[in-house]
C-alpha cells in the first residue's frame, strides 16, 4: 500500500510540475522572428508558410534543412509566419499537409521528390493554397503548384570533372540515396563529368535499396564508402541526406584523407553543415535550395508565382582548406567547366 | 502485524489477481507522466501536448479514420506475435511475413483480373495470408527438424524478405515509366472499402482477434497450444506432436501477420512500395508484450499505439514537440511491462513471474 502511495505521490508531483510550466508557452513551434502566430492565417493581411518534410528531419544538414531555411528566411523577410511538420510515415503526407490547409495557410512547401504525387493531389483539393514542391518535376501544370527543380546533372558534372582530374587511382565512387530522378541526375552528371575529364576513369555507383530510410541511413552509407575505399576508389561522391553524410564522415576518417583520399558533398556546402567531413571534403555539388525556396515563397507572397516548373541554380562549393590539394591548373580547368555549363556551351548529355 | 498484513492483502487482492491488467495500465500512466516531464522540459504544457494527440486521433473524422487504419495492421501483427508466444516461440519475423504478404496481395490485386469485387478482395487477402504463413513456416520447419532457434531464423528471414522484395519490385513487377521502385496500383475490384471512419480491414482484424481468442481458450487446438507453452516436455510426454505444433504455430502466426500486410495493401496503400509497412511487424512485438500474450488485449494495446502514431503530426503542428516523443512513451511503457520492476514494486512477493516470453533458448 505504501508503495502505491509513493507512486501516486510521484505522479501527482509530476502533474503539478507539468501544470506549473503551462504558463510559459502553449504553442511553441519553430517560429520566425516575426511576432506572429497562425491563429489568423485566413486573414488577408497575414502570410503563413507551412513546410512538410519528407521522411527526414529539418536539421538533416542538407536537403530538408536548406528548404526550411529558405522558407523561414522568406517568411521573415515579408513579415510572415513559418512552421514545419516532419513526416515519420510515408502514408502521412496528405494528413500532414492537411494540418496546414485546415488552418488556411497561404503557402505549403513540400520537400522532396517522394511527395510529388501527394502534393499534386493536395493542390487540386485546395485551389486557394499555393503549393511549392521542392524537387518535384511537374509533367502537367497545376495552377497553384510550382515544382522547384534543379539541373543536378550540371553540379554533378562539375564535381565529376574535378574528381576525374584529381584521382590518382582512376577509380571513383558514389554513395547515393534512393534511385530517384534528382539523385540519378547528380550521379549521371558525375559520371559524365569524370569521363570527360579523364577517359581512363572508372566510377562505382551504389544507390540505397528502396526503403523509408533511403536518405537517413548513415550506417549503410559508411559501410558502402568503406567498401569503395578498399576497392581503391580515392574520391567518393556522397549524395543522399544522412546516408551520404555517413559516407563522408567515414571517408574523413580514412588514412590519407585530404592528401590522397577525398570526398565530395551534396546539396549545400557541407564544409559548414558536416564539419566532421572537413578532413576529406574537397567541395560540394550544391543546389540552390535555400535561394530557390525563398524566391518562390516570396513570389507566392507578391502573387507573381506561376504553376509548372521553376528552375533553381546549381554550382560547386568552395575548396576551403583543401584548396592547397587542388593544383591551380585543375582549379582553372574546373572553373572553365562551371562557366561553360552556366552559359550552355557545355552540355552534360544526361538524360533519364 | 499479521492482521494488518492480511487486511492489506485483502485490499490489494483485486489488483494482485488482475495484475496482468493493472501493470500495463500503471505502466502507461507512468510513461505518460515521465513523457510529460520531458515535454515540459521543452517548454510545452504536457496536457496541451497530449490533448493535441488525442483530439486529432479521436475527435477529427480524418484523424479517427487514420487511427483505425494504423491500428489494424498492429492488431494483427500483435496477434501474430502473441500466438507464437503462446507455444513459447518468439516470432521476431512478423515484419518479413507482413511485407512479403503485402507484395503478394498487391500482385494478386494487380494481375488477377475479371473477378467480381468481393471475390477479388478475398482472393487477394488469401494470397497474402498464404505467403505470410509460408514465409513463417520456413522458420517453423527449421526449428522443428533442425533445431534452429526461431529468433535467429526469423531475424534472418526478415532480411532475406527485404532483399527479395527489393529485387522483385525493382525489376519484374516495377511500375513502368516510374522512377520509384514500386508496383502498379491494384485494380478497383481489389480495394477494401471504408465505412465512414471505420475501415473494413479494422472490422476484419477485430473478428480475427475474437476468433483467435476463442481458438486459444475454448478449443482442443488451443489447449494444445497452451500446454506446449506452459511446459513442452510435459506436453511431449502427454503425446502432443511437438514438431507439428511448432510448424502449425508458425503457420498461424505468419498467416496473421500476412493478413495485416494484405489489409494494409488493399485498404490503404493500394500498391506495394518498400517504404510502406516499415516497422509494423516490430510494433507487433511491442503490442504482444504490452498485451501480455492475451489475444483480446492486443486490441486496446494496438489502439494505443495507433492513436499515438496518428496524433503525432498534430502534436508537432500544435506544440512543436517532435513526433518521436511517441516512441519514447512506448519504450518506457514496454520497459516497465516487460521488466518485472513495476510488478515487484507494486506487489512485492505477490508479483507474477514475468510474462512468458519464450520457453527457453537453445532448445
Amino acid at each position: 500500500m505504501k508503495r502505491m502511495r509513493t507512486l501516486a505521490g510521484i505522479s501527482i508531483l509530476a502533474l503539478v510540475l507539468a501544470a506549473c510550466s503551462s504558463g510559459t508557452t502553449d504553442t511553441a513551434a519553430e517560429t520566425t522572428a516575426a511576432a506572429l502566430d497562425d491563429s489568423n492565417c485566413a486573414a488577408a493581411e497575414s502570410f503563413c508558410v507551412g513546410l512538410v518534410t519528407d521522411i527526414g528531419k529539418v536539421d538533416d544538414k542538407s536537403f530538408n534543412q536548406s528548404a526550411w531555411e529558405g522558407a523561414q528566411a522568406a517568411a521573415a523577410e515579408v513579415g510572415g509566419f513559418a512552421k514545419y511538420i516532419e513526416t515519420t510515415d510515408t502514408k502521412d503526407y496528405a494528413a500532414n499537409m492537411k494540418q496546414f490547409t485546415d488552418k488556411s495557410y497561404d503557402v505549403i512547401v513540400t520537400v522532396g521528390f517522394l511527395m510529388a504525387e501527394a502534393s499534386v493531389a493536395a493542390a487540386k483539393e485546395n485551389p486557394n493554397t499555393k503549393f511549392i514542391g521542392v524537387d518535384q518535376f511537374q509533367a502537367e501544370e497545376v495552377a497553384n503548384l510550382t515544382g522547384l527543380i534543379f539541373p543536378e546533372d550540371q553540379a554533378g558534372y562539375a564535381a565529376g570533372y574535378l574528381a576525374g582530374l584529381l584521382t590518382k587511382t582512376n577509380k571513383l565512387g558514389q554513395v547515393l540515396g534512393l534511385e530517384i530522378a534528382p539523385v540519378q541526375k547528380f550521379a549521371k552528371g558525375f559520371e559524365a563529368g569524370a569521363t570527360a575529364a579523364n577517359a581512363a576513369v572508372k566510377v562505382t555507383t551504389v544507390y540505397h535499396p528502396p526503403a523509408d530510410n533511403g536518405f537517413g541511413d548513415p550506417v549503410w552509407g559508411a559501410a558502402e564508402a568503406k567498401k569503395q575505399l578498399s576497392q581503391g576508389a580515392d574520391i567518393i561522391f556522397g549524395a543522399g541526406g544522412g546516408t551520404g553524410n555517413g559516407a563522408l564522415i567515414e571517408i574523413a576518417k580514412a588514412e590519407g584523407a585530404g592528401t590522397s583520399i577525398f570526398c565530395i558533398g551534396v546539396d549545400t556546402d557541407q564544409w559548414g553543415t558536416v564539419p566532421e567531413a572537413q578532413p576529406c571534403l574537397v567541395t560540394s555539388a550544391m543546389k540552390g535550395l535555400v535561394e530557390g525556396t525563398s524566391d518562390l515563397v516570396k513570389a507566392a507572397f507578391d502573387g507573381s508565382i506561376k504553376g509548372g516548373n521553376f528552375n533553381g541554380t546549381t554550382g560547386l562549393a568552395d575548396y576551403h582548406d583543401l584548396a592547397a590539394a587542388v593544383s591551380a591548373d585543375i582549379q582553372a580547368k574546373v572553373a572553365e567547366i562551371v562557366a561553360g555549363l552556366k552559359d550552355g556551351s557545355i552540355m552534360t548529355g544526361v538524360t533519364l | 502485524m499479521t492482521i494488518t498484513e492480511s487486511k492489506k492483502e485483502k485490499d490489494l487482492g483485486f489488483f494482485v489477481r488482475n495484475q496482468s491488467i493493472v501493470v500495463p495500465i500503471v505502466a502507461i500512466f507512468v510513461a505518460f507522466v515521465l513523457g510529460g516531464i520531458l515535454i515540459s522540459l521543452q517548454g510545452v504544457n504536457p496536457l496541451v501536448a497530449y490533448r493535441a494527440i488525442f483530439s486529432e486521433a479521436w475527435f477529427d473524422s480524418d484523424g479517427l479514420l487514420r487511427t483505425f487504419q494504423k491500428t489494424t495492421p498492429l492488431v494483427l501483427a500483435g496477434l501474430a506475435v502473441t500466438v507464437a508466444l503462446r507455444i513459447g516461440l518468439f516470432n521476431i519475423g512478423a515484419q518479413g511475413q507482413l511485407i512479403s504478404a503485402a507484395l503478394a496481395s498487391a500482385l494478386a490485386g494487380i494481375y488477377i483480373t475479371n473477378l467480381p469485387p468481393i471475390l477479388h478482395v478475398i482472393v487477394s487477402l488469401v494470397c497474402g495470408v498464404v505467403v505470410g504463413a509460408l514465409w513463417a513456416a520456413i522458420a517453423g520447419l527449421l526449428k522443428a527438424y533442425r533445431g534452429v532457434h526461431e529468433v535467429i531464423s526469423t531475424i534472418m528471414l526478415n532480411s532475406i524478405a527485404v532483399g527479395i522484395l527489393d529485387y522483385l519490385v525493382s525489376n519484374p513487377f516495377r511500375e513502368p515509366d516510374q522512377s520509384l521502385q514500386r508496383t502498379k496500383k491494384i485494380a478497383e475490384s481489389a480495394i477494401l472499402p471504408n465505412f465512414g471512419v471505420i475501415p473494413f480491414g479494422f472490422i476484419l482484424a477485430i473478428l480475427v482477434c475474437l476468433l483467435v481468442s476463442w481458438m486459444l481458450n475454448r478449443t482442443t487446438a488451443g489447449f494444445r497450444f497452451n500446454t506446449v507453452g506452459k511446459n513442452k516436455f510435459a506436453a511431449s510426454y502427454a503425446g502432443i506432436n511437438m514438431k507439428l505444433m511448432i510448424v502449425t504455430g508458425m503457420l498461424l502466426s505468419g498467416g496473421l501477420a500476412g493478413l495485416g500486410g494484405a489489409i494494409e495493401t488493399l485498404g490503404i496503400t493500394y500498391r506495394f512500395e518498400p517504404a510502406f509497412n516499415s516497422g509494423l511487424g516490430f510494433d507487433g512485438i511491442t503490442i504482444a508484450l504490452l498485451a501480455r500474450s492475451n489475444p483480446l488485449a492486443t486490441i486496446p494495446a494496438a489502439i494505443l499505439v495507433g492513436t499515438l502514431r496518428a496524433g503525432g503530426a498534430s502534436l508537432q503542428f500544435n506544440t512543436g514537440i517532435e513526433p518521436e516523443i511517441v516512441d519514447v512513451l512506448l519504450a518506457i511503457t514496454l520497459l516497465l511491462v516487460s521488466a518485472p520492476i513495476l510488478a515487484k514494486f507494486l506487489f512485492k512477493g505477490k508479483a507474477q513471474k514475468t510474462a512468458n516470453v519464450t520457453s527457453g533458448w537453445g532448445s
